[in-house]
């Protein structure tokens, strides 16, 4: 409020002021390459739409760079008042009292209208504590999808299968006949486990999927991934899956190339392989298990989510909100579902990019957001747990080892549940 | 080697072709060698003249492309960044003051020290040393995060000063010193004195000379090293004017990882090029001088 | 130490403490912040720690997979110095010894010292690359399906090449500078003495290229320890997976991409007693054997 009237007396007064200094807060950021220009523009458009407040956006390296950089500078007192922290990272964070503030809280009380039924469904609880309210703002938001090459399938006289029992028996093996392998996937952790649970609506961890308690447990010995896991090793050695290490890239150039006829990718990926594919695509939603389940559920978002970091003041913060506010508005949010392929996170987004023609043109580039909007269970809201960096780090060892033959299904599952709870224990005890 | 392959030509010949046949191995082991080392660089320039979509789909190439100009342009002068502040050119400087700034500090210091330990009756040369010597024992990388904190404390983030000096705690200059002065022949120190001059004169007029080669060879080494840095200077610098040309490169490719979109290989390589001219610049120019020096004391 | 000295009180002091100063500030500090946090569970914002006493040690002893580890880094630092340096000796050797294009192959094989180490990474990822890659492509025409990312082996090869290619320029600008400092006197006596190249080399030159050699070793080991995981984590795509990795790059994936500030701080002091003994073994062996002057 004094800010408005101090700038009208300026206003007032003329040319012959200078300009009044406008409130500077800073925004980290882990995003390189295109994705980073779009970032930059929506820091210009937000400054040249107002005249109150200056942001300026700083990439810092890739997301573990960002989130240790902006734990380095938390420690020493500076730093920025709003940060982009990665999903495997999310926990580090929302359980470090105090080093954040709520998004919910600082909009409230920043007069801000929030209501967290206006987000997609798949996309609200994520960053959310356990009773709901909203702790980080999801930005870069994605889901898990099926890609497939349309010429591949119909020369193989089939369609994307919906179950893994259609693609076990009637998909995989048609398109191995006409001389492609079947399928690949790019982020075992993410897309075979996280995302395994929340289709299957099976709890991924205890204590409400680690929402309720730092005391967690992990549910890596669910006979169910590991049915799942130990299909997923007879199909690699079958033919019927490729596999090529734990790296994105890696699984996703086959794909790209046309050797392989189905992908499982990010609907971030959409733009991407728009431009490096030379054949037509469409994508549909992750497979699921019939014996487990015959009603699949959502799956939840990937991706990172901006963060307001505490200890600024007041008015920084309004300034904060008030970005959040052109970040989240209609416009904004379609136009970086439009230029990066991630998820508008709004429903109020979604709707102005159906209107807007957009799922006419690229009909594939609505399939993440459908399945964020498929029906929720108990489990699908995502996880919390800490140290998820390293436990990914562990599934991904465990996993190579046991497509490549170095491990048993059961042994591998062993080594993850046990190296897992002894990092969630070890997180524990960090914040007692 | 293959080099090898060569030798049944003529394997049995009469003793002046002989000694031909052994240079033409010389030659061969020599030619292998810098094939080894200046394939994968003539790569990144035939690369550097393709277009993304093209080395997205088939990698590395191998013929030139027509896209050079385009690639080398864009890295060099087209603005990036928030601030429209970073161009390859800001870049290359910032990553120079930086080579320079690191290189000159670190000679200097480590000079001292080294002399210090080696031309002194100083009862604790020894405990010294060690003091020095044991920080080639844990890089900047393994304790980054209290590094910034000093940093922090004493305001220093965002400026050159912060950049170099805390880079400059490692043993190697003075390690390296110390080796070159323990080879220098006694007989001139003692002349030194019966001539009466003190430690500074000797440190100027005969030690600074004769180390001529050796602070060529650290100026490279340590230049090449602050030039290369990449994460503490993306620590510790927010703002655009100060970012340096590792850090651009990685700014540009580091989408491989996200998989997302073609980052721009051709403008990547192209930085990379221009990233490697001004070390291989200084390497050869001071090759010369310090070959030259060394034959010249002729000791 | 019989040396010529100089007797000044105050002079030596001062010339040390700039480096000394320095030191303190950025390598004592954090390294006493290293061995203090071992011995504490943190929070990373820094909100609560809890003394655990000797835990961050004992979970390292007890992980196999923290061995595994430290014998991949064992046979790397031997691998990398090994053939860093050797292969840098011969082409110093060589090079010292034609007469014709002596400069141009001097000049060409420093080129590479000036690759950034994100660039290296990024030629070797290229080029080792599963699905288009020319060596990966090459062996593919030998008869072997090489995998990197996939198998632990491959990338180990990967993570080799790449790294000697990186250190060999170094090492043969200090060789070819250290061969052309041996007196040419020397050498011709050696000549009429000892006709057999190869003898003569092991008797007569490398003993004179020793300082240099020892000087190499050291900063090679540091090197093959330390400096490489800018290289090992562009391979690995930043996904260390089932992947070989290094000791320091276990450091960096548990502290500053995991924040687990006692755990990696633990290995951090490991690795300084580590190198420490190395160290301290490498000058009684060596340095008694190098004449100076």
């Amino acid at each position: 409020m004094k800010s408005t009237t101090i700038l009208s007396a300026g206003a007032l007064v003329g040319l012959t002021l200078p300009a009044f200094a406008e409130t500077e807060i800073t925004w980290w950021h882990g995003m390189g390459g295109q994705l980073g220009e779009v970032v930059n523009q929506i820091a210009s458009d937000f400054n040249a739409s107002q005249d109150d407040y200056t942001i300026t956006p700083v990439f810092k390296g890739t997301y573990e760079e960002t989130l240790t950089a902006t734990i380095a500078a938390f420690r020493a007192g500076e730093q920025p008042n709003i940060v982009q922290v990665f999903d495997a990272g999310a926990a580090t964070v929302i359980a470090a009292p105090g080093a954040v503030l709520p998004v919910e809280d600082l909009l409230k009380a920043n007069d801000v209208p929030f209501d967290i039924e206006d987000y997609i469904s798949g996309v609200r609880y994520f960053y959310a504590d356990s009773d709901g309210k909203m702790i980080g703002m999801p930005f870069n938001s994605s889901s898990p999808i099926m890609y497939y090459n349309t010429e591949a399938l119909e020369e193989a006289g089939v369609t994307p299968p919906k179950t893994w029992e259609e693609f076990e028996s009637v998909t995989a093996p048609a398109l191995k006949e006409a001389g492609y392998i079947p399928m690949t996937q790019s982020h075992m952790p993410w897309i075979f486990t996280e995302n395994f649970f929340s289709r299957h609506n099976l709890p991924f961890a205890s204590d409400n999927n680690g929402f309720d308690s730092v005391n967690v447990t992990i549910n890596m010995d669910a006979p169910e991934i590991k049915e799942h896991f130990a299909s997923f090793k007879s199909w690699v050695d079958d033919g019927l899956f490729g596999f090529y290490g734990a790296a994105w890239d890696d699984n996703a150039k086959p794909f790209e190339q046309g050797d392989v006829a189905m992908w499982l990718g990010s609907s971030g990926s959409f733009g991407g392989l728009a431009q490096k594919a030379d054949f037509d695509f469409s994508a549909t939603y992750l497979p699921y298990w019939e014996k487990i389940t015959t009603e699949p559920k959502q799956t939840f978002i990937g991706g990172a989510a901006n963060f307001a970091m505490s200890g600024h003041s007041d008015e920084e913060n309004k300034a904060t909100a008030e970005f959040f506010r052109y970040l989240t508005s209609p416009e904004v949010q379609y136009m970086w579902h439009k230029e990066t392929g991630y998820v508008p996170i709004t429903t109020a987004a979604y709707e102005l990019a159906k209107e807007d023609g957009h799922y006419d043109r690229f009909p594939a580039a609505e399939v993440g957001i459908q399945q964020l909007s498929l029906p929720a269970g108990e489990n699908t809201r995502g996880y919390r747990m800490g140290f998820y960096v390293q436990i990914r780090d562990v599934m991904n060892r465990e996993y190579t080892r046991l497509l490549t033959g170095e491990t048993s299904v059961d042994d591998a599952f062993a080594a993850i549940k046990k190296e897992a709870d002894a990092l969630l224990a070890r997180f524990a005890q960090t914040q007692s | 080697m293959t080099a090898t392959d060569t030798a049944p030509v003529s394997a049995v010949t009469p003793r002046r072709r002989r000694l031909k046949l052994e240079t033409v191995l010389d030659h061969a082991v020599l030619i292998c060698g810098a094939l080894f080392m200046l394939t994968p660089i003539f790569l990144a320039l035939t690369t550097a003249s393709h277009d993304k979509v093209l080395i997205q789909r088939e990698g590395l190439q191998w013929a030139f492309g027509s896209e050079t100009l385009t690639n080398f342009n864009a890295a060099m002068f087209e603005p990036g960044g928030f601030t429209g502040d970073i161009t390859g050119a800001t870049m290359l400087m910032n990553s120079f003051i930086l080579g320079v700034g690191f290189a000159v500090g670190k000679i200097i210091l480590s000079m001292m020290a080294a002399y210090a330990i080696v031309y002194f009756r100083l009862r604790f040369a020894t405990l010294a040393f060690w003091v020095i010597f044991t920080t080639l024992l844990l890089p900047l990388e393994v304790r980054i995060v209290p590094s910034y904190e000093v940093i922090q404390g004493m305001g220093l983030t965002n400026s050159y000063t912060g950049l170099i000096v805390p880079l400059l705690a490692s043993a190697t200059g003075t390690f390296f010193f110390r080796q070159f002065f323990m080879s220098v022949p006694e007989e001139l120190v003692e002349a030194a004195r019966i001539d009466g001059a003190g430690p500074f004169k000797f440190f100027v007029d005969i030690l600074v000379p004769l180390s001529r080669t050796m602070i060529a060879a650290i100026f490279i080494i340590m230049f090449v090293y602050g030039w290369n840095q990449y994460l503490w200077p993306t620590l510790i610098t927010t703002e655009e004017s100060l970012f340096t040309l590792v850090r651009g490169i990685r700014q540009i490719v580091q989408a491989i990882a996200e998989g997302s979109e073609i980052p721009d290989y051709g403008r990547a390589m192209a930085l990379a090029l221009i990233a490697m001219i001004p070390p291989v610049a200084i390497v050869v120019t001071f090759q010369s001088w310090f070959v030259k020096g060394l034959t010249e004391t002729d000791k | 130490m019989k040396r010529a000295r100089f007797d000044h009180r105050l002079l030596p002091v001062m010339l040390l403490v700039p480096q000394l100063t320095i030191i303190a500030i950025f390598f004592y500090w954090p390294a006493w912040n290293a061995v203090h946090s071992s011995f504490y569970l943190q929070d990373p914002f820094g909100f609560g720690s809890q003394f655990v006493g000797m835990d961050n040690y004992t979970r390292l002893w007890t992980s196999s997979e923290y061995m595994r580890v430290a014998r991949f880094t064992l046979v790397f630092t031997l691998l990398v110095t090994g053939l860093s340096l050797g292969l840098a000796l011969l082409l110093a050797v060589k090079a010292d010894k034609v007469i014709r294009g002596a400069r141009t192959y001097r000049t060409l094989l420093m080129w590479v010292y000036a690759v950034a180490p994100p660039v290296a990474g990024l030629i070797g990822v290229a080029l080792f690359d599963q699905n288009i890659g020319a060596i990966t492509d090459l062996f593919a025409a030998l008869g072997y399906d090489y995998r990197l990312g996939v198998s632990y082996s491959d990338t180990a090869l990967a993570m080799v090449v790449v790294s000697v290619w990186i250190q060999t320029p170094v090492n043969f600008i200090f060789f070819l500078s250290g061969l052309q400092s041996i007196p040419k006197p020397v050498l011709e006596a050696a000549r009429i003495d000892n006709p057999s190249g190869f003898r003569r080399f092991w008797e007569v030159t490398f003993p004179l290229l020793a300082p240099t050699a020892f000087f190499l070793l050291i900063i090679n080991i540091t090197y093959s320890l330390f400096d490489t995981f800018g290289i090992i984590d562009t391979l690995v795509k930043n996904n260390p997976a089932s992947n070989p990795m290094t000791l320091v790059y276990k450091v960096f994936i548990d502290g500053f991409r995991g924040n687990d500030i006692g755990g990696s701080a633990a290995q951090s002091v490991v690795l300084m007693v580590l190198v420490l003994i190395l160290t301290v073994f490498q000058f009684r062996l060596l340095e008694r054997r190098i004449h100076y002057t």
